[in-house]
């Protein structure tokens, strides 16, 4: 017996997910970042449809894929996947081809997002929001103001142990390769463990590795500097003066979040209509103006109040947003030594 | 204890029948170590009611986080999987873990001790190993991730613990009124049910609270099995610690503190029954 | 393996079984020792096999056989999470052991008679509430503006910032475990014999003398299983090493976590860690059958 479920088992873990026949409990379960939906989104659309939410978190796109891999995904019905891990996931077969006819308010949509090179035309992928990956710090606290990478090396005695990182392979590692002047999507070995020997002179000041949960500790003092998307960076630094987002001189990731629907999605027809929902101007504007993440929507973006059009954090100038650089799929060597050096760095 | 060892009191000032211990060093020791024990809930039970967010100073009194947590349907949804998964894995477990006790108390066959030997792994290998080694079998078994999933696992250490704590008090059973049954005329089955496992009753209780315990706490075991929109309350908690504590977590814990004590109460009290029972036959 | 396999009555009415003898084991044993099997033994086999296919990675094709899974166990960097699980663990064991025997001994001969009962169970009542709350409680205590800061000041010392340190892991694992040690010490203490203390006693042993020349070794057993049990779990911890530790403590589960449901997806290399980890916990239960006390065991 034993033998025979080796055999099957060894093609279940190379193949796709072992997904099918998740629980359909009528309710519309999302996957996604923190920060992106509240209980104000989510009864805004349970009054309109009469379809329950329930949001589950998750920190980078990576986990999210495992979680989709390893079968503990089926009752998703929406994801919020970036970029180049909707290119990932496409090429494992894991989202839905969408039917454009079932979608409305597409041409809502920002000039430069109608087709992305990560998803061409959209045929998979509804681009949702898009944003930087800085540091957050608390003027304070923090014994100066950063304007770039360097800060974090340069201060590590003053910052010790009142830094956190993302939790998040490719971003972090990209910063580090951004600082010593390399690609975020360098596939170039040596580069990949300069950044790696870099990091690892950083990391016994590190306090952790957080993609979000820093907030409290940040406001409090009790951490210093916290590298973060500008999406969970802009509302903190609009609630408390103290707080700062800076966009590193050298150059940060630039992102696109989308919404997607998974290949094993049990309700697709409430996938569908929390697209359109969410493509609705009036529901995007309401949401930024509660959440402050920068919309992808260009009719939502011209109803939003003229000071957050114009907050910098959010919708930085052009001369900071070409500096910047999205995040590609990289080739399976170099994810393989991206996967190493990030096992190591965070294990050191 | 002897009547007269209190008498030769060499302390004129200590009262006859002492109702507090001398102040020695280990009652000092021992003191302090209570304190230890119950300083992080004393703060979080004095946070709880602190009206900021960030829960670092004191902005004063508030059952704001109260209030929040009452309303907090995701909290007691998952508080709701939790029970069903505990009360359902424990249900089951009970028989079957009764059952094993019993069945490895009265038979001799081959292979025994590998059986013994197995039923006792779930209270040896960690979590996270079984953890591991269900995900990799559910997963290679194409079986897709729900709550079933998670009372299956659940199960085995559940059956596990309930095994043990009746398989000791079996050993210390007497053995004559089973047979006395069976003498009079019943069936196995009716001595089984009606004179053992009467018997076994407090043993099997004690063994489900254990079990009812270690399951409403399980992260690991849970993380690793859940799917298909289960969300156990650990996993609530764990995901809330990591993505920004709000205080109502603060209020959360006393909630649940009160709740253990009161189950803890109960226990001891049926405990306390059962010996009193026992001492009175 | 099957339960029913040649019963040999062990009681007299058992004979009366005999025209359906395979039937009562069967009912008995054999539900539990299918799903221990199914749930068990069957999921330890497969990530033994798994271990063995060396770079396996959830959702990409492997290849054979191997051991360079745990080959990679021996670079360094995963050789020191090794060794930082183990020093965890035996750090946070001997101070359960140190804080935890004056306690469970103070319990046991010296405390109030009448209130003894209450006095334990008032010792042990923490462990009933979620272990997750009780460590991220820690994390407001220790945290550089917290409660512990707060006293330190007050006292005139200077502050610590001990979060996301291995400091912080001690204080949690020994607070988590304490109680444990305290309830098998108890256990043990409770069965001493008291006489052998009043006979030392009276022919003139000091307390020091008759503490470790007959309290030690008379619960030496008692010592061994509660160091073994407590040494257990804490080696294979993960909520306090996470909530506590920060980026300072990567132990033995949360890398073993972080290879099944982290980023990299390395199932072949989280399996080999989680035998590896099995193995040890093994080890160290041979250990305490060996020289430690049974019965101290299961009832604990």
């Amino acid at each position: 017996m034993a033998g025979l479920a080796a055999t099957n088992c060894r093609q279940n873990l190379s193949g796709p997910s072992a997904g099918g026949g998740g629980g359909d409990d009528g309710a519309l379960h999302i996957y996604t970042w923190a920060n992106y939906t509240d209980d104000g989104l989510a009864d805004a659309f349970t009054e309109r449809t009469g379809i329950p939410v329930v949001v589950d978190i998750f920190d980078s796109n990576e986990i999210m894929l495992t979680r989709m891999q390893a079968g503990g995904g089926d009752a998703y019905s929406i994801l919020y996947p970036s970029d180049y891990m909707v290119s990932e996931m496409l090429e494992l077969n894991l989202l839905t081809e969408l039917d454009q006819s079932r979608i409305t308010g597409l041409e809502n949509l920002k000039a430069q997002w109608a087709n992305p090179a990560y998803d061409p035309n959209n045929a998979h992928s509804i681009p949702f929001c898009w944003g930087t990956t800085g540091l957050l710090y608390n003027r304070e606290v923090s014994p100066g103001e950063p304007i770039d990478w360097d800060f974090l090396w340069e201060n590590q005695d003053a910052l010790s142990r009142r830094i956190t990182m993302l939790d998040d392979m490719r971003e972090t590692l990209g910063a580090t390769l951004k600082s010593l002047g390399y690609s975020y999507n360098s596939s170039n070995p040596a580069e990949i463990e300069a950044a790696y020997n870099r990091l690892l002179e950083l990391q016994p000041h590190i306090a952790a590795f957080k993609t979000t949960g820093f907030e409290n500790e940040l406001l409090g003092g009790d951490l210093s500097v916290s590298m973060a998307y500008s999406s969970d960076a802009i509302a903190l630094t609009l609630e408390d003066d103290r707080m700062e987002y800076i966009i590193p001189d050298s150059g940060a990731s630039l992102w696109t979040d989308t919404l997607a629907i998974p290949a094993t999605a049990p309700n697709v027809d409430a996938a569908y209509q929390w697209i359109n929902f969410l493509l609705e101007p009036e529901t995007a504007s309401a949401a930024v103006e509660r959440l402050y993440f920068a919309t992808a929507n260009q009719a939502a973006f011209e109803r939003l109040p003229a000071d957050i059009q114009n907050n910098q954090d959010l919708y930085p100038p052009e001369e900071v947003l070409a500096k910047s650089e999205g995040i590609v799929a990289v080739d399976a060597d170099s994810t393989d030594l991206f996967d190493q050096f990030w096992t190591e760095v965070t294990s050191a | 204890m002897r009547p007269n060892s209190s008498a030769p009191q060499p302390d004129p000032t200590h009262p006859p029948i002492p109702l507090m211990p001398r102040l020695t060093w280990p009652s000092l020791f021992t003191a302090l170590m209570y304190a230890f024990m119950y300083f992080p809930i004393i703060v979080l039970g004095v946070y709880s009611f602190n009206d900021s967010r960030y829960s670092a100073s004191w902005d004063g009194f508030s059952l704001r986080w109260y209030r929040a947590l009452f309303s907090d349907r995701r909290l007691l949804s998952a508080l709701q999987d939790s029970l069903t998964i505990a009360v359902v894995a424990v249900a089951i477990s009970a028989v079957l873990g009764t059952l094993m006790a019993i069945g490895l108390a009265r038979y001799r066959f081959r292979g025994k001790a590998l059986y013994r030997g197995v039923s006792y792994l779930p209270l040896i290998i960690p979590d996270i190993a079984i953890a591991v080694a269900t995900l990799v079998f559910l997963v290679s078994m194409a079986v897709p991730l729900s709550l079933a999933t998670i009372i299956a696992a659940h199960m085995v250490f559940c059956l596990a613990y309930i095994a043990v704590v009746v398989s000791s008090r079996l050993q210390r059973l007497d053995p004559n009124l089973e047979e006395a049954a069976l003498d009079l005329g019943a069936t196995p089955t009716q001595a089984m049910i009606q004179v053992l496992i009467p018997q076994l009753a407090p043993a099997i209780f004690a063994g489900c609270l254990l079990a009812f315990v270690l399951s409403m706490d399980d992260l690991l075991i849970s993380s690793f099995t859940a799917g298909g929109g289960a969300n156990p309350l650990p996993i609530e908690i764990f995901s809330r610690v990591r993505t920004g504590v709000k205080p109502d977590i603060n209020a959360l814990s006393v909630v649940l503190i009160l709740g253990s004590a009161l189950l803890a109460g109960l226990a001891e009290y049926v405990r306390y029954r059962s010996d009193r029972i026992r001492q009175s036959t | 393996m099957t339960p029913a396999s040649a019963p040999i009555p062990s009681t007299t009415w058992a004979a009366r079984l005999a025209p359906r003898r395979w039937l009562g084991p069967v009912v008995l044993l054999a539900p539990a020792g299918v799903w221990l099997l199914l749930l068990l033994v069957l999921p330890t086999l497969l990530i033994l096999e798994i271990s063995l296919v060396p770079g396996l990675r959830l959702g990409q094709p492997s290849g054979g056989y191997g051991l360079g899974n745990y080959l990679q166990i021996l670079q360094p960097v995963y050789l020191r999470v090794i060794g930082r699980s183990l020093a965890f663990a035996v750090g946070s064991t001997l101070l359960c052991l140190v804080l935890g025997f004056p306690v469970a001994y103070w319990l046991a001969l010296l405390s109030p008679r009448r209130w003894r009962n209450l006095l334990l169970v008032g010792f042990i009542l923490p462990l009933w509430t979620s272990s997750l709350l009780r460590a991220y409680a820690w994390t407001t205590i220790l945290r550089p503006s917290g409660v512990f800061n707060t006293m330190l000041t007050t006292l005139g010392l200077p502050a610590q910032n001990w979060l996301n340190t291995p400091t912080a892991v001690f204080i949690g694992l020994t607070y988590s475990f304490l109680p444990y040690m305290v309830l098998i010490l108890y256990a043990s203490l409770e069965k001493l014999d008291t006489r052998l203390l009043e006979a030392a006693a009276d022919l003139g042993a000091t307390p020091r003398q008759s503490f470790w020349k007959i309290t030690v070794p008379q619960t030496l057993p008692g010592i061994a299983a509660a160091s073994l049990l407590v040494f257990i779990s804490t080696l294979s911890d993960f909520v306090v090493p996470t909530l506590l530790g920060g980026a300072s403590s990567m132990n033995i589960s949360r890398l073993i976590y972080n290879q099944f449901l982290g980023p990299t997806r390395a199932w072949g290399f989280g399996s080999a860690l989680s035998m590896v980890l099995i193995l040890a916990v093994s080890l160290a239960i041979a250990l305490l059958l060996r020289y430690g006390d049974r019965n101290t065991v299961t009832e604990a």
